[in-house]
């Protein structure tokens, strides 16, 4: 999933200062399940910026909304009705949902209420991690399931640095070393022959050294 | 005089661009430099100009200095996070290398090595503050450093297309001015009345402006030019001139030598570049008789 986490909410104020009324629009995909802006996470922070405006001696009109996909433009159109009757949009979707909304309705002010911060897999309750980092050139097949380029601080091809100590990596112990779990996952697979091969230097264009990147299906796409 | 000296005195400057070899043999790079002493006041390396690895410009502008020329080089971003590119700053200082230019780095994509991954830590805003901050004494960290590096940064404004894009080019130049820039380098134009309205448009920003003229090499480039780049204003006439000419090397030096010969009256600079073709510079400059 694509992982946030809500902005300090003085930012937020900052943002929408200026307007009285608000379309605060959540996302029920990835925020919901980083518990970052989902339903939930939009009434709290409705209530927040009323308990703001309050003690500011101001009234603020905020219409909470949740969209299916804030990434979708199908979903997207459903805040059309809604949309004449704010002044500003919050959306508290990743930063794909934000541009969304901003493309269809190109006459509004739409302000983040989340930072978007990774692709990530949930590890237990509310502990999130980076995972993949969209490389656009997948090397798990190579490396035992476990992914370098977003797991090893320095996205090392060919085995760990010498700053691994007892299998946690020197940018802290709470960062495990991923060639040490490579390593151990290669050995337990019966496939340590693997970590002889070399791994050249990578082809970053997937992964945005060619731009924005973009994925046409020609059998999709109309 | 140095090239900040006359920067600041109000004197026109000449600057000629020599790019660094895709190699180690700097024996052209020596020897057509040579023939610029006493003519230009300072020699532009560019940094892995077009996206195409070269030999660093903090190398070129050392041989420049070995060889008694004053080196200005290109800065960007685009392959050096804000530790190499500060730390190959104070190289640049300590190598006698002061006049700098923050350029836009063309995309990787365009150049050489296109899988490369792209850096982009600090963009020319933030480049431009660095070099403040390293020229009052310290670094982007906060910490103090031992000596200040001396600099003169200026900026290269990317090429104009229209009236529109001039506004919003002149209004970023306008911040980058704030954030440190002491000079302007424009894309050469090879339309005098349209350069001079670029000209015109800049001036106000109260720091000197230098245009750029290149040596077009023949007509297939000068065509190629036209269509690939319609802010050049580079003119069908222009192109017919080439074709027609009996001499088409003579014909493009004259060419240079009359846009330089004009802009000379109406900016505080020239940059010339002559792509490939350095050991012209000297006829370029006979020509427009700098």
């Amino acid at each position: 999933m694509i992982t946030a986490e809500q902005k300090p909410i003085q930012e937020i104020i900052q943002y929408i200062a200026p307007y009285g009324r608000i379309l605060l629009v959540g996302c029920n995909e990835c925020v919901t399940v980083c518990a970052a802006g989902g339903r939930k996470e939009v009434g709290l922070l409705a209530s927040a910026l009323h308990l703001n405006s309050l003690k500011q001696g101001k009234t603020i009109d905020i219409k909470e909304i949740t969209l299916e996909r804030q990434c979708d433009p199908e979903y997207v159109e459903e805040l059309a009705p809604y949309i004449d009757g704010a002044d500003a949009v919050v959306s508290m979707a990743c930063g794909c949902g934000v541009q969304s909304v901003a493309a269809r309705y190109k006459t509004s002010p739409v302000f983040p209420a989340v930072n978007t911060r990774f692709m990530g897999a949930s590890l237990g309750q509310g502990v999130w991690a980076e995972r993949c980092k969209g490389c656009g050139d997948c090397v798990l097949g190579i490396t035992g399931g476990i992914c370098p380029v977003a797991r090893c601080s320095k996205h090392l091809l060919n085995g760990p640095c010498g700053g691994t100590s007892n299998g946690q990596c020197e940018i802290g112990p709470e960062t495990d070393c991923a060639w040490r779990l490579i390593w151990e996952r290669l050995k337990e697979l019966g496939m340590e022959d693997r970590y002889e091969d070399l791994m050249n230097a990578k082809d970053w264009r997937p992964g945005g050294a060619a731009g924005p990147g973009k994925i046409i299906r020609e059998d999709l796409a109309q | 005089m140095s090239f900040q000296a006359k920067l600041t005195s109000g004197e026109f400057v000449v600057l000629a661009e020599m790019d660094t070899p895709k190699g180690v043999d700097i024996s052209d790079l020596v020897t057509n430099v040579r023939y610029l002493k006493s003519r230009v006041d300072a020699v532009v390396i560019p940094d892995q100009d077009n996206g195409v690895m070269h030999l660093g410009a903090l190398a070129g502008g050392a041989v420049m200095r070995q060889q008694g020329m004053e080196p200005l080089i290109h800065v960007c971003g685009r392959d050096k996070n804000r530790m190499a590119l500060q730390s190959d700053l104070l190289a640049a200082h300590v190598l006698g290398i002061h006049n700098l230019m923050v350029v836009k780095a063309e995309e990787m994509i365009n150049g050489d090595h296109p899988d490369a991954k792209i850096v982009d830590d600090l963009d020319d805003l933030g480049i431009l503050s660095m070099i403040r901050s390293l020229t009052t004494g310290t670094d982007l960290a906060g910490f103090e450093l031992r000596g200040k590096p001396q600099f003169t940064p200026g900026i290269a404004v990317p090429p104009i297309a229209d009236q529109a894009d001039l506004e919003k080019q002149v209004a970023d130049a306008r911040k980058k001015i704030a954030a440190g820039a002491a000079y302007i380098v424009l894309q050469p134009v090879f339309d005098l009345t349209f350069y001079t309205q670029i000209i015109d448009a800049f001036t106000p920003l109260n720091v000197p402006v230098i245009p750029s003229v290149f040596l077009l090499k023949n007509v297939g480039m000068a065509r190629y030019i036209s269509i690939n780049d319609p802010g050049s204003r580079l003119s069908e006439d222009l192109i017919r001139r080439i074709r027609k000419a009996r001499d088409r090397e003579t014909e493009c030096i004259a060419i240079a030598g009359e846009m330089i010969h004009a802009l000379k009256g109406i900016s505080r600079g020239i940059k010339i570049s002559a792509l490939g073709w350095e050991d012209r510079l000297p006829a370029i400059l006979d020509s427009a008789g700098l």
